[in-house]
């Protein structure tokens, strides 16, 4: 039998199979080193293309002349002086501070959970338990957000709830229609991505370190401060400046869920597009999007960043 | 640089750059049609780099590679006269034994019942024969690699290229698919290139061995030649248990096939002019000699000096029990230790006490003269 | 890992506290749900369970409208957003820039709905001035329509939106996938398509299928971009929203909510059972693994 393998193998043997001496010109251009080899960039040009001009032409924009339903070019900073003398730069301070809680309520209610699932739930159940997450999030932040009204207004299920054990006479009003509520709806709709930063940042934190912790006799919390933080960190500040750009950004929250105190910066925005000021419109899109790249840049030295990439390498 | 017939591969001043790191420079050799080649070197060479850069799947810096004589430069591995058997992971998990041996077949649009006849064949030829309805993962990890093997070998392919095919299996099996690797390739002919860091692996099957280092070619021949007759001195530090004495020449012998003197600082010794072979060196340069660990001797204090041997003097260190064979380790006068290698035998003389002087010597042509 | 000293109480109440916020996050819109079944909305005292409002809103010929514009837009964004997500999974895992890569992927994701929406909006009005300009300098009438707003622009705002999540989706699948398996089959004779048709997408598939439907559903719930992007027509959740913010909380805006968040559920719902019940499978795989019939 093998013989007959060997006489086969070795009649082929030095003659090379049956292969043209060098490809076409055609097949270059079309083969694996021509444009084959650019269709992995189409990703990369549209994102340049709709993503990063947009983004980077906004300061352009912000610059140029208002007329009444458009803009023309021009050089002012009349949008920008709108925005700083107004009352809008307050609303501005305050939607950061409002962001900022939501950023602490998110890490102090999702955080634990990630470290809790890579800690003591089995490696091959981990991803499972996180994929519960997926559920609530993958629900329309539009339902979710608009979910809290009857739940948090005058009639709604917690104060009905508070009222029928009498625990309050009155029903609580100044949880809806104020920043309260609009904190509340950002910790809804963003909690998730915690859990996921957290999970992912985790994956920084080998299980070894929690038993040297243990052996060392450190207690949970000073485990937690001195460890496990300082190894999530990448992960956590990524998750963390996502909800606090998205906080600030999306106007959807203080939509539904604001009142006239409640205001954020893509309301603003929105505001302003509404009543055809695109320039006042871009001049907020680029300080917001100066403030999101300076956060990266101050988060990217103290952390490195790139850090998150590991796990997926 | 017009290739012959019977060359299979050819490669001349091939490089590979990633950014600053050269993986690869300017590396030349030639492989007969129907030679067991191996490279052999430390990991992270450049080996592994040569043999993807045979087989197409990265692109040279510079340099070219000829199969048959054709330059395959341009040509994707799809096209080119070879086909790879890999480390592991590299069987596609969602088919069967049999549809991983039979797609190479099928990709040629080869008619069904030819593929199940070569198929059928050429797992016999490997010892899976009765195996091809299982998947990937029920196989050990021995077989997984007959798989890859008959993959490869059913497109008879003129070159096959064996990446560290050994490398995921423990000793034993390690040797046994070793010596049948050698059998297949003896049976089927075709001119094998495998590459391994592993010593043993690459004596029991090379018909030649290239050794790689660094990204460059230290040194060729056949097993044999690299043991015994090492002519660069990393190839004497990495193959063989070889002990490296440092020195400067002080004399040359006129005359041809002639000695040359070599001073240790403490001790003056002579090396065979022939052994020296291909380096030239001249009084005063900074030479090392090489002495394979079990071709050196403890000596019997007053033993005489003849031409025959060379003797330094040392002082004893301890022993060292290895199974097979027993390791006397000394410290030279320089600070430099030596092994002494022997047979274990039952009954061994007592070895002589911790701190004792000692000499230990070998036979004049034991040695091998490399430039530093 | 649980160890023989962990507390079984203390265990327990973290799993509660777990689950707890899994309940917190979805009780809400349950609660919807459950409002959008009685036949008196809100606030009543009384429940009596009806599909009328359903029926409402699934006999007005307008929303039915705006649903089919809304299967439309996710249509198209699964078939670009998804093989873009494909294609730069690819690309990061050849690159030398990984960073670069990820980085610019990820992006949008930074940037929210707002921000982004207006910002595209001033592009792409600016963009199409533009064309007009040199469509009419050139005489070239086909240039003049590139970028009004409409079906395209909207298409871009959801493609930027749902294409970071395709993209991770896809690069996590593919990270278990061994290269060596492409280079075996090229090795094999195969082109670099046929290798990783026949050999890596297997492999990754139910990664591009969780993919696909990341996509259908964030691209069924987004409504800030494509309210400012669309042009003429409405989506599902542009109606909803605007019928919150006008008429306020109708029984009918109940039964929308209501569609969006069990057409969302029943989606990832069986994504999520097929995957627990495929690992499952695949863990059974794994043990018998363990024990390999050893001959050789």
């Amino acid at each position: 039998m093998s013989e007959d393998i060997a006489t086969t193998v070795l009649q082929s043997a030095g003659g090379g199979r049956d292969v043209p001496a060098s490809p076409s010109p055609w097949r270059r251009w079309l083969g694996e080193n021509g444009l084959q080899k650019w269709a992995f960039y189409v990703p990369v040009i549209f994102l340049v293309l709709f993503f990063v001009l947009p983004m980077a032409t906004t300061v352009v924009w912000s610059v140029f002349e208002r007329t009444q339903f458009w803009m023309e070019p021009g050089f002012t900073f009349f949008a920008y002086e709108n925005f700083f003398t107004s009352a809008r730069a307050e609303n501005y301070v305050y939607s950061m501070i409002h962001s900022a809680w939501a950023v602490v309520i998110s890490f102090a209610l999702g955080f634990p959970i990630a470290v809790f699932v890579r800690r003591r739930v089995p490696r091959a159940a981990q991803h499972r338990v996180i994929l519960l997450f997926i559920l609530p999030f993958m629900i329309s932040e539009l339902v979710r957000v608009f979910a809290m009204r009857p739940i948090l207004g005058r009639y709604g299920v917690l104060n009905s709830l508070f009222m029928d054990i009498g625990l309050i006479d009155e029903p609580i009003t100044a949880i809806l229609f104020s920043p309260l509520g609009v904190v509340i709806g950002d910790v809804v709709s963003f909690l998730p991505f915690m859990v996921f930063a957290g999970f992912l940042a985790m994956e920084a934190v080998q299980p070894y370190v929690f038993e040297v912790c243990d052996d060392l006799g450190a207690r949970t919390l000073r485990t937690f401060r001195d460890i496990i933080v300082p190894l999530a960190a990448p992960g956590i500040f990524a998750g963390g400046i996502f909800i606090f750009v998205n906080g600030l950004g999306v106007a959807l929250v203080p939509i539904i869920l604001g009142g006239p105190g409640a205001v954020n910066a893509g309301l603003i925005v929105n505001q302003a597009i509404v009543a055809l000021d695109f320039p006042l419109a871009m001049a907020i899109s680029t300080i917001m999007i100066a403030t999101l790249v300076a956060l990266l840049y101050i988060g990217h030295r103290l952390f490195d960043l790139t850090k998150i990439l590991e796990p997926i390498n | 640089m017009s290739a012959q017939p019977d060359t299979a591969v050819e490669v001349d001043g091939l490089s590979k750059n990633y950014g600053p790191v050269a993986a690869l420079s300017s590396v030349s050799f030639s492989i007969e049609s129907g030679q067991y080649f191996v490279l052999l070197g430390p990991s992270g060479g450049g080996k592994t780099t040569l043999l993807r850069l045979i087989g197409g799947f990265i692109r040279p810096s510079r340099g070219r590679v000829l199969l048959h004589g054709r330059d395959v430069g341009d040509e994707p591995p799809n096209r080119r006269p070879t086909s790879m058997v890999f480390q592991s992971y590299a069987l596609f998990p969602h088919m069967s034994v049999e549809r991983n041996v039979a797609y190479g077949l099928k990709l040629r649009k080869m008619a069904a019942p030819e593929i199940g006849r070569r198929v059928a064949r050429m797992l016999e030829l490997v010892g899976l024969a009765g195996y091809e309805a299982r998947m990937p993962h029920e196989l050990s990890g021995g077989q997984q690699q007959r798989v890859q093997l008959a993959r490869s070998l059913v497109l008879e392919s003129d070159i096959l290229l064996l990446d560290e095919p050994l490398a995921s299996l423990d000793a034993k099996l390690r040797k046994d698919m070793c010596l049948e690797l050698k059998h297949i390739q003896e049976k089927v002919g075709i001119t094998f290139i495998h590459v391994t860091h592993n010593q043993e692996e690459a004596m029991t099957i090379a018909d030649r061995i290239a050794i790689i280092a660094d990204g460059r070619l230290v040194e060729e021949g056949t097993a044999r030649d690299v043991y015994e007759r090492p002519r660069r001195r990393f190839t004497a530090e990495f193959i063989g248990d070889n002990n490296l004495l440092h020195g400067t020449v002080s004399a040359i012998a006129a005359e041809p096939g002639g000695r040359v003197k070599v001073d240790l600082g403490y001790a003056e010794v002579a090396v065979d002019a022939t052994v020296a072979e291909g380096t030239d060196v001249a009084a005063g340069d900074a030479v090392s000699l090489s002495v394979r660990s079990e071709l050196v001797e403890l000596v019997a204090p007053g033993g005489a000096e003849d031409g025959a041997r060379q003797t330094v003097p040392a002082t004893y260190l301890e022993e060292v029990y290895l199974g097979l064979t027993t390791s006397h380790l000394v410290r030279l006068p320089d600070g430099s230790e030596v092994a002494v290698r022997r047979i274990s035998e039952g009954g061994d003389a007592a070895p002589p006490a911790p701190g004792q002087e000692v000499r230990i010597g070998w036979k004049t042509p034991s040695a091998r003269l490399h430039v530093e | 890992m649980r160890d023989d000293y962990t507390s079984e109480l203390g265990h327990g109440l973290k799993w509660a506290y777990l689950l707890g916020i899994v309940g917190a996050l979805l009780a809400p819109v349950f609660y919807v749900i459950y409002i959008s079944f009685n036949e008196f909305g809100f606030g009543a005292r009384i429940y009596v369970f009806t599909v009328d409002w359903y029926r409402v809103v699934l006999g007005d010929k307008m929303l039915v409208a705006s649903l089919e514009w809304t299967i439309y837009l996710a249509l198209a964004a699964v078939a670009t957003a998804v093989p873009m997500g494909l294609l730069s999974a690819k690309l990061y895992k050849k690159t030398r820039y990984k960073v670069a890569i990820v980085t610019l992927m990820l992006a949008p994701l930074f940037v929210p709905a707002d921000i982004m929406a207006s910002s595209l909006l001033v592009f792409f009005r600016h963009l199409n001035g533009i064309f007009e300009l040199i469509g009419e300098a050139l005489g070239w009438a086909w240039l003049t329509h590139w970028f009004e707003l409409g079906f395209f622009t909207a298409l871009v705002g959801q493609i930027l939106y749902t294409l970071p999540y395709a993209f991770v989706v896809i690069l996590i699948t593919m990270s278990r996938y061994h290269p060596q398996q492409t280079e075996a089959a090229r090795s094999c004779g195969a082109t670099a398509w046929q290798a990783f048709w026949h050999v890596e997408f297997p492999q990754i598939r139910a990664g591009v299928f969780s993919a696909c439907a990341f996509v259908v559903i964030l691209s069924f719930n987004e409504a800030t971009r494509t309210a400012l992007l669309k042009g003429g027509f409405d989506t599902f959740s542009n109606v909803l929203v605007s019928q919150m913010l006008n008429v306020g909380m109708s029984e009918e805006s109940y039964a929308m909510a209501g569609i969006m968040s069990i057409g969302a559920m029943t989606v990832i719902g069986s994504i999520l059972i097929y995957t627990l019940v495929r690992s499952e499978r695949l863990e059974r795989e794994a043990r018998a693994k363990a024990e390999p019939v050893m001959s050789t």
